[in-house]
């Protein structure tokens, strides 16, 4: 992460979205707009004093805590470690950008004067030869399946909550605590929440096994609380994943096999987790103080907004899709367009750092091959033939076709680059001046007849 | 057509993804029996090296000038057809392959309606190579510099190993820091490292 930062060869455009990408491999144009963080980055030296100082003490949900804790409007991301490690003014939360009104202790407060509420969102257009498309996930929200009553204690947590739980830079320092601040005594696991289950997603995230196997030996390592790991299959399939879960069985994890099916909170604020041991054939019940749900990873909320920029397409399960499962996981059927980590599928570290890293070296042999090839099976125009109609250019997909005027009327024009030979232009030409090269009108008929013969 | 089409055709049998349904040699036949077409060949797997230097070694002696290719579907290996037209002088856009796989074997079960349809297809494919064209791809500079949406984990080192490369890299983020979801992580399985 401080690498990335530090790295004369990369530039950081932080709070900033791809707008609209246009172009091919090779030669992309790029949009991107950078929100305002209403504090200049070359004067902020991250030291914090505009977020001691802001006035609007109750704050917000902290999404770096997954919502464990509160920050305020002025703020340093990652709890004070951001790369940048620059403050931002949250513009959904402070109070003068939301309401007009307050002190703005925040400008008072800062040493370097860095704060200006002045500032305005910014477009920035960047020229590239190859793009990588590295969104990642969000975690399923256990809102959606009710029977695990999650939100309805605070000692239901999805699993990067616990995370942030277990997690020195978390809001307990690392201590694994209930919301009342003691040692949880028992703990139970429920594996496989939101994902292998048909009312929620079909897929097996992948992750979850593994990372609740690594909470359950947090828990016992850190409380000595009792384990319960609720199952269905205990997928440990990578390199010394196995061995993982074997020491954490030694560790004395209770393993019940078996779906969780159901977690009610009690009168008293303790939680009942129910389900069914299929090894004994036995309803289980079991009351314990904390319970950590397995969530599984989704594509995020505007995977198809991305998906519509970028123009590639997402397979059933909503995430991208990959040109070919084996042969090309990380290619998109646009070309210059790769896929990096779990914006692809479900992937733990291991196999993120793998994929991204092998999407890098698709990349750098485009670039350092230095030239693309244009495939000439694209559409052109007998400028002879055109009558200046401009039907063409608004139908183009690629915006590959433009106007180009000639003494008293004008022509169509197609850049080859741009164009892909879709031939939706060919075919609403009124006067047939325009042809797909390697797909003519006397081509498909010889191939129709011969057919249909 | 500047000049007399002499068109090879060849049929793979994809070890019995075809020929357990299709009947290649039957196809093989049909082929000869096309206008225009010099030589057809049957072979269990095209695509090997074998099997493409059938093809070139045909474009050698036979002055073959358009090459039809039966198997799978394109998106499998046009390109690797064109190359090997290409290695022999040919230009890659005087091919035209049928896909008898992904559209009739896989999808056909009665062997004589496949084997029917396979023969249409071979002869629509054959018909449509006649009236091809050489075309010439364009080659084209490429900026030297790349665009990644997105700073988690995946991002961060996609972004380091094109950077250390040497070529430009804009690591675009939507969040104010960059780190995803791995910098909310505590020790990560199964060595317990940590995260950041």
């Amino acid at each position: 992460m401080m690498d990335a930062g530090r790295h004369p060869h990369i530039t950081l455009l932080t709070y900033s979205e791809v707008e609209e990408v246009s172009g091919y491999v090779g030669h992309f144009k790029v949009k991107v707009r950078q929100r305002p963080r209403y504090v200049d980055m070359e004067l902020c030296t991250g030291c914090g004093a505009c977020a001691e100082a802001c006035v609007f003490k109750k704050g917000v949900p902290n999404e770096y805590d997954a919502g464990l804790s509160r920050r305020r409007a002025a703020y340093i991301p990652l709890n004070g470690q951001g790369v940048p490690m620059k403050a931002v003014i949250d513009d959904q939360a402070c109070l003068y950008l939301t309401r007009g009104r307050c002190t703005q202790a925040c400008l008072e407060a800062c040493p370097t004067r860095a704060i200006n509420f002045e500032q305005k969102e910014e477009i920035v257009e960047l020229d590239v030869g190859a793009i990588i498309i590295a969104t990642g996930f969000e975690m399923f929200d256990p809102h959606r399946l009710p029977a695990f009553s999650y939100g309805r204690s605070p000692n239901i947590v999805d699993g990067l909550q616990f995370e942030r739980l277990s997690s020195a830079t978390g809001p307990t320092q690392g201590q694994i605590l209930t919301a009342e601040g003691k040692r949880p005594e028992r703990v139970a696991i429920i594996h496989c929440v939101g994902s292998r289950d048909e009312h929620a997603n079909r897929y097996c995230s992948r992750v979850c096994c593994m990372y609740a196997l690594k909470h359950a030996h947090l828990v016992r390592d850190k409380t000595g609380a009792e384990v319960f790991e609720f199952y269905m299959d205990i997928r440990a399939f990578g390199k010394d994943y196995e061995e993982f879960y074997e020491r954490v069985q030694e560790e004395g994890v209770y393993f019940v096999r078996g779906r969780g099916a159901e977690v009610v909170v009690l009168d008293d604020g303790r939680i009942q987790v129910k389900a069914e041991n299929t090894t004994l054939g036995i309803p289980v019940q079991i009351n314990v103080d904390m319970v950590i749900l397995a969530t599984a990873m989704e594509p995020p909320r505007d995977a198809d907004r991305v998906a519509s920029i970028f123009g590639i397409s997402r397979s059933a399960d909503g995430f991208f899709q990959e040109a070919h499962p084996k042969l090309r996981p990380f290619h998109t059927n646009t070309e210059g367009i790769f896929l990096a980590g779990s914006c692809q599928s479900p992937k733990d570290v291991p196999d993120t750092v793998a994929h991204a890293s092998a999407a890098a070296a698709e990349v750098l042999s485009l670039l350092s091959r230095g030239q693309v090839v244009i495939s000439p099976t694209t559409a052109v125009v007998d400028e002879q033939l055109c009558s200046g109609c401009k039907t063409c250019i608004p139908l183009c997909p690629y915006t590959a076709i433009s106007f180009v005027s000639q003494d008293t009327t004008g022509v169509a024009t197609i850049n080859e680059a741009l164009c892909k030979g879709c031939g939706t232009c060919v075919a609403a030409c009124p006067a047939g001046a325009i042809t797909a090269r390697h797909f003519s009108d006397r081509q498909i008929l010889a191939e129709i007849e011969a057919l249909l013969r | 057509m500047d000049e007399e089409p002499r068109i090879g055709v060849y049929v793979c049998e994809c070890g019995i993804n075809i020929g357990a349904i299709v009947d290649v040699a039957d196809v093989v036949r049909f082929a000869e029996g096309l206008p225009n077409v010099v030589v057809a060949r049957q072979s269990r797997y095209i695509c090997s090296e074998a099997g493409q230097e059938m093809i070139r070694q045909d474009i050698r002696d036979l002055h073959l000038n358009r090459v039809v290719v039966a198997s799978c579907s394109p998106r499998m290996h046009e390109v690797t057809f064109q190359n090997a037209v290409a290695g022999a002088g040919l230009n890659p856009y005087y091919f035209q392959m049928a896909n008898i796989r992904e559209h009739v074997s896989w999808v056909v079960k009665d062997p004589k309606q496949a084997t029917a349809k396979a023969k249409r297809l071979v002869r629509a494919a054959v018909a449509r190579v006649n009236w091809h064209e050489p075309l010439q791809a364009r080659q084209e500079d490429v900026t030297p510099a790349a665009l990644i949406v997105g700073g988690g984990i995946a991002g961060i080192q996609a972004a380091l190993n094109i950077a250390e490369g040497g070529y430009q890299v804009y690591l675009v983020e939507r969040q104010p820091s960059i780190g995803g979801h791995m910098a909310q992580l505590d020790k990560t399985f199964p060595t317990l490292d940590c995260s950041t």
